[in-house]
């Protein structure tokens, strides 16, 4: 894994782009964006469902939703590039480990909501009180993405002597 | 001047809460992650009322944004006192890199900005002239990028990271 993944980043010059002087740094910087688009969007649909801002219809504040998804992507993108670029300090890392479990979490979370949830709620005024259920979908998720933030910022911060990861 | 600078610096690193700080793992890791998780919130909310100036999202009226403004405003306390204890935690660090000082300019343009465009939609007579929004909107946008850039930036470029190592 570790070995295939680095041939991709040298392979794709993705490696040599991120070592340069200034790579790591542009790259963190578009990863904190995407991150930003992210939970100014989610967050916020989230925080809407959660009874904060009423007055905004649900499916209008919906339409900022693909401000988050191209958040998404971009730091998927940014991530594969730092994953690539040093696969040892990830791979083994378990803050690295918990961030992928939050955002799997986060991802079946929102799968849920838009099965079981998001039809019913297109249909509601925005003064109407969300069932149980919906306001918790919008807790998990913002609950995940808070998390992601936390554990992303332990990778950087105590970047891992193997012996960090007690089951590797 | 370097010296006597160097010097305040230096002292200050060696009071109780900027040890505090430094030393205990908890209250770094604390301090950096509330700053980074305020700091999504407050460019989050910023980049999505500049992309409704830009002309996106026009479906939205903006006062409709007000309750997420005060949450908005939540957030950059926290900016501002997580800030503070990083910046006490490493002074010389920041203050010797100029970088610091252009993350600085940015965040009080992009937050004064945002101060003008809330006045705007709680009086409609002080609103934004509709053939300015985009420009405003853009502003938004390019203080918040440069913001996070230097805010980046800040943890490669410091030349000097304890002002105490000088003596």
């Amino acid at each position: 894994m570790e070995q295939a993944l680095l041939s991709f980043s040298q392979s794709t010059g993705i490696f040599d782009f991120m070592h340069s002087p200034w790579g790591w740094p542009v790259i963190e910087s578009l990863h904190f964006l995407g991150l930003s688009l992210l939970i100014g969007s989610v967050g916020l649909f989230d925080l809407r469902l959660l009874g904060l801002g009423t007055g905004i219809s649900y499916n209008f504040l919906h339409k900022i939703i693909p401000f988050g998804i191209a958040g998404y992507f971009l730091n998927v993108i940014t991530g594969t590039m730092f994953l690539s670029s040093a696969p040892d300090q990830y791979l083994y890392n378990p803050a690295f480990q918990m961030k992928l479990c939050f955002m799997v979490i986060a991802g079946i979370n929102m799968l849920l909501f838009y099965r079981y949830s998001f039809s019913a709620i297109r249909e509601l005024n925005s003064e109407t009180t969300l069932p149980a259920r919906t306001k918790t979908f919008a807790g998990i998720s913002l609950c995940c993405w808070c998390l992601v933030i936390v554990c992303g910022r332990l990778i950087t911060y105590y970047r891992p002597p193997y012996h960090w990861c007690f089951w590797c | 001047m370097k010296d006597t600078i160097l010097n305040s610096l230096a002292r200050l690193e060696e009071t109780g809460l900027s040890l505090l700080l430094r030393e205990s793992g908890v209250a770094f890791f604390t301090s950096l992650t509330l700053h980074s998780l305020a700091m999504a919130f407050v460019v989050g909310i910023n980049l999505l009322l500049a992309a409704r100036l830009l002309g996106l999202l026009s479906q939205i009226e903006l006062h409709k944004f007000r309750p997420y403004l005060t949450l908005h405003w939540w957030f950059a306390g926290l900016i501002f006192f997580s800030g503070a204890a990083l910046l006490l935690a490493y002074p010389a660090k920041a203050l010797t890199n100029p970088v610091f000082y252009l993350k600085l300019v940015a965040l009080s343009a992009g937050l004064l900005l945002l101060l003008k465009l809330q006045s705007s939609i709680k009086d409609p007579n002080l609103s934004i002239r509709p053939d300015r929004q985009k420009l405003f909107g853009a502003t938004m946008i390019a203080c918040w990028v440069t913001t996070i850039f230097a805010g980046r930036f800040l943890a490669y470029t410091n030349s000097i990271l304890l002002a105490s190592s000088f003596y």
